[in-house]
């Protein structure tokens, strides 16, 4: 493999497309990766990184799914298809050829199943936790969509493509308690992970964990989270060894170890949602893995949330998720222009330009959907904000909408030039959207506190708040009037 | 060690079980604040390579939480929030200051402190501290060479109000414009530093109404003993011990006289005592720094010594005694100018503790590059200020990384596709320097090369350090390489200011680390 990136090479892609067809003349045979075709953006360091990547992971990935794909297609099932950072599908053979765009596919699923959830039960903004043994995820959707943004990274690496927007931090069920050298207790980010798991899972584990602390209050026990050899007095224990070196009761230590992994995931909710201009409060949340509907109201006091909904298939709503995604295919380009001097035609023109880069040039019937942003800032600022744009739409519209999105998410406006630096679009195939129906589904109304045992998670319903059925599956939980 | 800070009532009361939940409420605020501030900003030294720093206070003044980007600001912000108390601010007051001689530390850095109100009081402080690329003085960037006096360097901003009511003293901006060379820009990024005071105000206000009043600044005070607490816990680890280090800055600007930064360094049970007695008196050149710069260096040495889970805020400071002459060149009086004394004495300074800790027989790395490589492009109607990586010094534990701010600067690097769609200048060589990381059993980091050629007229300021005294290895290592600065090929003195017609190329070679351990 061979990765090529050239100063500039957003806006001209000549030379990186010269130098290619050199090396191939020269006899060099391999797969050569350009910057200019994986990520024509501004930024040389994180284009290159991400052009890196590419070349990097695409052998590897290549292969894998090849073979994966060989051996279901041998035991009878459909084509392999793959999801995507960006939260859409794509066939296995495409997907190889933009390896990097897979790299940060894993809790993207979630948040798909999330906003599709969502969307039925009537919320078209939310926030997402997902929340699992050693970490929790954090997302937001907009609209009825996940929102997707560039600059994710993966172990430092900057990889610029649009992804699922979600902050991760070191906080699940798993997250050891401990007192540090000042003498406060501490939670993570250090976890017992699946082995040897926290204490009561009776695999070795002796330190306390969040799902421990759970257990001493009382939220989880072995009817609620299913395991029948849940060793509560191992639970006790290790959260009684904890509590004594901080000095006060196991139900105390308990009660500080969940709060103090609700502020770790309240903090990157905060991030996904305050940091773009979106008020919480405005929001519902959607809590879901197996911890999450634990955590979800206490979540939602934090940020203060009326509205909790916990999904059906709690435990595995990203399974959800990749089953419902479309056929997505993304796409960008460098635009590097002056807001007012666009016209009709060359929003028409950049949006046909996307169009034909993310559909190969092909007229695809199954393009449903089509979404189309594009980032813009004042000129000399060096962060863009991303809206939406449609083909056709003239400079003096955009300058408008840019302005109201920066007053609202920045708070301020400023007398300046207004900059277009790059667009994108996602062409998106016919969504598969499964009718979900609670198998057997009553009207009730349960007030907290109460502890409610789901197929795969515990829903934790605190004093002052009612969980009601959903006829799709799950709970909707309300702050009490 | 106490397990519970007690105070007047019961509801006031923060234990250790719940210091972790509000420690992440404070540092949430403070990162907001530093998002809004860094995205909003115009200057590529704040939006790119992020020389800025917000930070929250509680209402007596106590810096609580910081965003941590900048280790320049990390122990001097408090000093700009205490010379706007000094002014009995008014509930819901912006306040701006740049002077190094009432809470500020070099002209460019301008304050903002917002008094924070909620019903009708003030609840804490938003300070949001940020490098603007230019504030008028002697020359293009406000990063002078030559300037002996304070008034040459900019304009001075004591403690003054920017904003009252939520509404812009335009008077005051008028000034503060009149007096800049890039006023656009400049109006633009003291919007962004506005709301990102404002953030950190509504961020607080909405802690209150959560956590209450008498919690949120009983929190405030847990967190600062708690950092103090260990503070003092990780200097008292030291054992009582003592050490002495010189070492110099080649130069003032003015002259080429060798400045000495002398220390003594004394542990007294759980106390840093830093003597500065031995530095040079203030100098004619602008060299110099205000104590809060001295402070920020001593906070930063300590804060390395430290884990990571302990939070920022005031309480690092409470376990260092600083004792400096007023008037030398670590404790500058006015009119001293100060612009480099922020960025080249405040790295020398932190050699010097770490040389001292050293000589006091502590396993500490050897010397990095020592200088931020300041470079300054001024022209019609623009100006450009950057600062570069170099060889950070090799330790026991192993090589120095390469091309990475070192000590008391931890800026990104300006994207060459950014500086060059904004900016009259191409970049033609920016390389890792290699070979110039100090010979050892561990190796120093490597040095970076950087070339630029002018595409129109301009003036450029160099102010550099470490062309002639060469970052010191440690443990029998070798020393770091020498940096360079050259026109068109031609050697150039560590700090000047030249001027470039379209076509000159600027080569800047920065040194590289010191290595540990004989070969």
């Amino acid at each position: 493999m061979v990765a090529i990136s050239l100063l500039h090479s957003y806006r001209d892609d000549t030379h990186e497309h010269a130098l290619a067809a050199a090396l191939h003349a020269a006899g060099i045979d391999v797969d050569i990766v350009c910057s200019s075709d994986v990520l024509p953006e501004i930024r040389e360091y994180e284009r290159t990184a991400t052009t890196v990547a590419e070349s990097y992971l695409r052998p590897g990935v290549a292969r894998y799914l090849s073979r994966l794909g060989e051996r279901l297609r041998a035991k009878g099932y459909p084509t392999l298809s793959v999801m995507t950072s960006s939260g859409g599908m794509r066939a296995a053979g495409e997907a190889a050829k933009s390896a990097a765009a897979l790299a940060l596919s894993g809790p993207a699923g979630g948040v798909a199943g999330a906003a599709y959830v969502a969307r039925l039960a009537g919320f078209p903004n939310a926030l997402t936790i997902d929340i699992g043994g050693t970490s929790a995820d954090a997302g937001i959707v907009l609209d009825g969509e996940p929102l997707t943004e560039g600059g994710g990274e993966v172990a430092g690496v900057p990889i610029a493509l649009p992804r699922v927007l979600v902050e991760t931090v070191s906080a699940g069920g798993g997250s050891i308690g401990w007192m540090d050298d000042g003498g406060a207790l501490r939670v993570g980010p250090r976890s017992a992970g699946a082995t040897p798991g926290p204490a009561a899972f009776g695999r070795g584990g002796t330190e306390a964990t969040v799902t421990d602390a759970q257990i001493v209050l009382g939220t989880l026990t072995a009817r609620t989270i299913g395991i029948v050899s849940l060793d509560a007095a191992a639970a006790h224990a290790a959260v009684g060894r904890l509590a004594t070196k901080l000095g006060v009761t196991p139900e105390r230590a308990a009660r500080a170890m969940v709060q103090s992994a609700d502020a770790a995931m309240a903090r990157a909710l905060r991030r996904v949602s305050v940091e773009r201009g979106i008020d919480p409060r405005r929001c519902a949340l959607v809590a879901f893995g197996g911890g999450g509907p634990l955590h979800a109201c206490a979540l939602a006091d934090h940020l203060g949330v009326r509205t909790v909904l916990v999904p059906p298939f709690a435990g595995v709503l990203s399974a959800l998720g990749l089953a419902i995604a479309p056929e997505r295919r993304d796409a960008l380009a460098s635009v590097m222009r002056r807001a007012h001097e666009l016209t009709q035609a060359d929003t028409r023109e950049l949006d046909a330009v996307l169009a034909a880069r993310a559909t190969g040039g092909a007229h695809r019937d199954d393009a449903r959907a089509t979404q189309r942003w594009l980032r813009a800032r004042y000129v000399g600022q060096g962060h863009e904000l991303e809206m939406p744009f449609s083909p056709g739409e003239e400079g003096a519209s955009l300058i408008t909408r840019f302005a109201a999105e920066h007053e609202k998410r920045m708070g301020f406006t400023l007398e300046r030039e207004i900059e277009v630096v790059g667009a994108r679009i996602a062409v998106s195939g016919a969504a598969r959207e499964p009718k979900l129906a609670a198998p057997h589904f009553a009207d009730e109304t349960r007030r907290g506190p109460a502890v409610i045992a789901l197929a795969d998670a515990t829903l934790f319903v605190p004093d002052g708040w009612s969980a009601r059925a959903l006829p799709i599956g799950g709970y909707l939980v309300e702050r009490n009037a | 060690m106490s397990k519970t800070v007690v105070s007047s009532s019961a509801s006031d009361t923060i234990d250790i079980l719940e210091f972790e939940v509000m420690g992440h409420a404070w540092s949430a605020i403070a990162e907001e604040m530093g998002s809004v501030l860094v995205r909003g900003s115009l200057s590529p030294n704040i939006r790119e390579r992020r020389d800025a720093s917000a930070a929250l206070f509680d209402a007596g003044g106590r810096m609580v939480a910081q965003a941590a980007h900048i280790p320049v600001h990390l122990g001097a912000m408090p000093e700009a929030v205490r010379a706007v108390r000094e002014r009995s601010p008014k509930p819901g007051d912006v306040f701006i200051l740049n002077d190094p001689y009432a809470g500020g530390s070099h002209l460019p850095d301008l304050t903002l402190v917002e008094a924070v109100e909620l019903d009708g009081e003030i609840v804490g402080y938003a300070a949001v501290r940020a490098h603007h690329a230019d504030v008028g003085g002697m020359s293009p960037g406000s990063m002078p060479q030559g300037a002996t006096e304070l008034v040459q360097e900019g304009l001075i901003l004591p403690p003054v109000l920017l904003s009252r009511d939520g509404v812009m003293r335009d008077d005051m901006l008028a000034v503060i414009l009149a007096n800049v060379r890039t006023p656009d820009e400049r109006r633009g990024d003291l919007r962004a530093q506005l709301a990102a005071c404002a953030a950190g105000a509504h961020g607080l206000r909405t802690l209150i109404a959560r956590e209450g009043r008498e919690r949120v600044a009983a929190s405030g005070r847990a967190l600062i003993d708690y950092t103090a607490r260990r503070a003092h816990a990780a200097v008292r680890a030291l054992g009582p011990r003592a050490g002495r280090a010189t070492d110099t800055l080649e130069g003032d600007g003015d002259t080429d006289a060798p400045v000495t930064v002398s220390v003594a360094l004394h542990v007294q049970g759980d106390r840093l005592v830093l003597n500065f007695d031995g530095t040079s008196p203030q100098v004619r050149g602008n060299v110099n720094c205000p104590l809060a710069v001295t402070r920020a260096a001593a906070v930063f040495v300590l804060r390395t010594l430290l884990p990571d889970d302990v939070p920022t805020n005031d309480g690092i400071a409470r376990a260092i005694d600083i004792i400096a002459e007023p008037g030398c060149a670590v404790n500058a009086r006015w009119p001293a100018a100060v612009a480099a004394g922020n960025v080249e004495m405040s790295q020398r300074i932190t050699d010097t503790i770490f040389l001292a800790l050293a000589n006091a027989e502590l396993d500490v790395p050897a010397q990095g590059q020592g200088t931020m490589n300041n470079v300054t492009f001024g022209g019609d109607g623009w100006t450009f200020y950057e600062t570069l990586g170099g060889g950070q010094g090799a330790s026991s534990r192993g090589a120095g990384p390469s091309a990475v701010h070192v000590g008391m600067s931890n800026t990104r690097n300006t994207p060459i596709e950014s500086l060059e769609w904004a900016y009259p200048i191409r970049i033609e060589e920016y390389a890792i320097r290699r070979g110039s990381g100090g010979p050892g059993e561990n190796a120093g980091g490597d040095g970076v090369v950087r070339r630029y050629r002018a595409l129109e007229p301009c003036t450029v300021t160099l102010l550099t350090e470490r062309r002639r005294r060469a970052p010191a290895g440690a443990a029998g290592g070798g020393n770091g390489a020498l940096g360079r600065n050259l026109l068109n090929g031609r050697e150039l003195p560590s700090k000047c200011r030249v001027q470039l017609v379209a076509g000159d190329v600027l080569t800047i070679e920065t040194p590289g680390g010191g290595g540990w351990g004989r070969m």
